[in-house]
């Protein structure tokens, strides 16, 4: 029984990771960023789904407001950021660099420009149903109502994206303006608007990750950093190429840290991610799923 | 050779005016200042610790905070435990941050750009917050860290301020000293080379792997003395003291300067010192809430790190750098 609730739990905040790799991945894949500011962008949505949570008291309402919002902020991040970025940084030491850099301050910017509106106190954020455990005859287990949902949210998520990419026109410009911009140019796919439609479902995937984790924890401007760094071992683990990589990614770590926190030690759950993330880079870097020679850079 | 002597003995004399300069400033400012002089000194180490690994070995850390946290929290366990002196509790922080950096160090060496960035970043996320779960750190209360008063024979109105500000200005000009001269030796330029050639580097016998895990080392060793000190001046050690914000902080003053010139740290370093003077300043125009003086010196941060980065990508001195090597 407890082996089974430890599964469940760690299915439950495996989902979530696999969102925020989710995000990370569609970015990368169109646009070779690691996207920092994904935390950034996350916790300025949760923030818009507060509001409406705090005025009308429906958690159901703020999800897709949330996930709007997410979408949008990303699509401006695009095209006010990283366009201007890749215009004016073409070459030279800095090039490198410059992405890494640049979606840093956008999350330091994105922060404190939250902190300046809702302040620094923790906000409590109502989850719909009920955070108590399921109950079978005598016996409690930590697996809640809300996890379920949770799970449940992530796998429609999911499904959503899988049907845009693998069956729909959109889905296919997508894959190939990250696969060869410079062909799938030529073969009439606008690339730069497909990259920023990439990067408004990856905000989207983003706010739904930090909308859906809130409840458990508690809302602050810095509240999301955690999740950004397990979304970021979760799509390495999964190779940081594959949208199913990284919703494996995510579940594969969210159980993983699940039992160790469950057998071993509470304590240890950020080393052994960060132990995890280390490995998988030194012995496997293109991921659990990915083909030999993975990508370098 | 020759010339290389000479320019060495002139460093040496900047060196002594900027010394001297600082032993006067510091008894006629008043204390803030006094005590803004101390903070500049951990920025202007923790700075020179990024321009040695980003601007000379191109390997990104944005996980510096956390080294910083290590050496703070090492100085103040073994002045705290074996009651050693403020010389030996920074050595101490010195060696078990380089010591923890080799390790890291050994890792990043096969990481490449991305991949590093998000290494270093899951570190100054998770690597503070640590500290809460061992008691012998002293969770969020933390430890405390006296260092004791002024001796006596510098006079009774001699403030603690003054101390700390002599303290961590003389450890900042050795640091500074030593760095330039690391980056200037061999090493520097077998640094430089990796970075901007890496094929033609290893082919002229440069071994990439162990010259970036010596960067990575002799960085993280300055980062655990910037660590060291900046918990001095707080009188304690806790995970707060090491926000992701501080790692931030240290990057955009590497970043400010083009992140390849340790002189151009300085002037990094003087703008985190008077960014929060700043931020005061306009917090007071927009009427002062306490959430907008509180998140005002982060978004100022953030905002100059972003614009320097879309407006002087490659810094405002590479071009020098690039002549001067071309010579």
């Amino acid at each position: 029984m407890r082996l089974f609730s430890t599964l469940l739990i760690g299915l439950s905040s495996g989902a979530i990771y696999s969102l925020m790799a989710l995000a990370l991945v569609l970015v990368w894949r169109s646009t070779r960023v690691v996207n920092f500011a994904q935390a950034g962008q996350a916790i300025a949505s949760t923030y818009i789904g507060y509001l409406v949570i705090s005025r009308t008291d429906n958690y159901w309402l703020a999800l897709p407001v949330a996930l709007v919002a997410g979408a949008l902020i990303g699509a401006l991040v695009d095209v006010a950021l990283i366009r201007t970025l890749n215009k004016r940084v073409k070459s030279g030491p800095a090039a490198e660099m410059a992405p890494v850099i640049v979606t840093l301050g956008l999350l330091g910017l994105i922060r404190s420009t939250v902190g300046m509106i809702w302040g620094g106190d923790l906000k409590a954020y109502k989850a719909p149903v009920t955070n108590h455990g399921f109950t079978f005859g005598t016996t409690t287990i930590p697996f809640s109502p809300y996890n379920l949902l949770i799970v449940i949210t992530t796998v429609i998520v999911m499904a959503v994206f899988s049907i845009i990419f693998q069956k729909t026109n959109l889905g296919l410009s997508l894959r190939a303006a990250a696969f060869q911009p410079e062909i799938a140019r030529l073969a009439g796919v606008r690339v730069d608007l497909v990259r920023t439609i990439g990067w408004a479902f990856a905000g989207g995937a983003g706010a739904v990750a930090g909308v859906l984790v809130t409840p458990s924890n508690s809302l602050s401007p810095n509240s999301l950093d955690l999740l950004l760094v397990l979304g970021f071992v979760g799509a390495v683990i999964g190779g940081l190429e594959s949208l199913l990589g990284a919703a494996i990614g995510g579940v594969v770590l969210g159980i993983g840290l699940a039992f160790i926190l469950e057998y071993v030690s509470t304590s240890l759950a950020f080393p052994s991610a960060f132990i995890v993330l280390i490995l998988v880079l030194l012995i496997k870097p293109s991921g659990i799923l990915g083909k030999k020679g993975g990508r370098g850079a | 050779m020759g010339e290389v002597h000479k320019s060495r003995s002139i460093r040496l004399l900047v060196f002594i005016v900027i010394a001297l300069a600082a032993f006067f400033l510091s008894n006629v400012v008043d204390e803030l200042r006094v005590f803004q002089g101390a903070s500049l000194s951990v920025y202007i180490v923790a700075i020179a610790s990024i321009v040695l690994l980003t601007g000379y070995s191109g390997q990104i850390s944005l996980g510096h905070g956390a080294l910083m946290a290590i050496g703070g929290y090492s100085a103040v366990l073994a002045h705290n435990h074996w009651k050693v002196s403020i010389p030996i509790s920074f050595a101490i922080a010195i060696v078990s941050t380089a010591f923890f950096g080799s390790i890291l160090g050994w890792a990043a060496a096969r990481l490449k750009g991305p991949y590093l960035a998000g290494t270093t970043l899951a570190l100054a996320v998770g690597l503070p917050s640590l500290a809460n779960q061992f008691s012998v750190l002293g969770g969020e209360q933390g430890l405390a860290f006296d260092v004791g008063a002024p001796p006596k024979s510098l006079g009774s109105d001699f403030t603690q301020y003054k101390w700390y500000f002599w303290i961590c200005a003389l450890a900042a000009l050795i640091i500074v000293w030593i760095t330039q001269n690391i980056l200037t030796s061999r090493y520097g330029r077998q640094w430089r080379a990796m970075r901007s050639a890496p094929i033609s580097a290893s082919l002229s016998g440069i071994q990439i792997g162990r010259s970036k895990v010596l960067a990575f080392t002799i960085s993280s060793g300055i980062a655990g003395l910037a660590g060291a000190m900046l918990v001095m001046t707080l009188n304690l050690v806790t995970p707060s003291a090491f926000p992701l914000s501080l790692s931030f902080a240290i990057v955009t003053g590497a970043v400010l300067a083009g992140v390849t010139n340790l002189g151009g740290g300085v002037i990094g370093a003087l703008v985190l010192v008077a960014i929060p003077d700043i931020a005061d300043l306009l917090a007071g125009k927009m009427g002062g809430a306490e959430k907008i003086s509180a998140n005002l010196p982060g978004f100022i941060t953030s905002l100059i790190l972003i614009v320097t980065v879309l407006l002087l990508p490659n810094g405002p001195k590479l071009s020098k750098l690039v002549s001067h090597k071309t010579k």
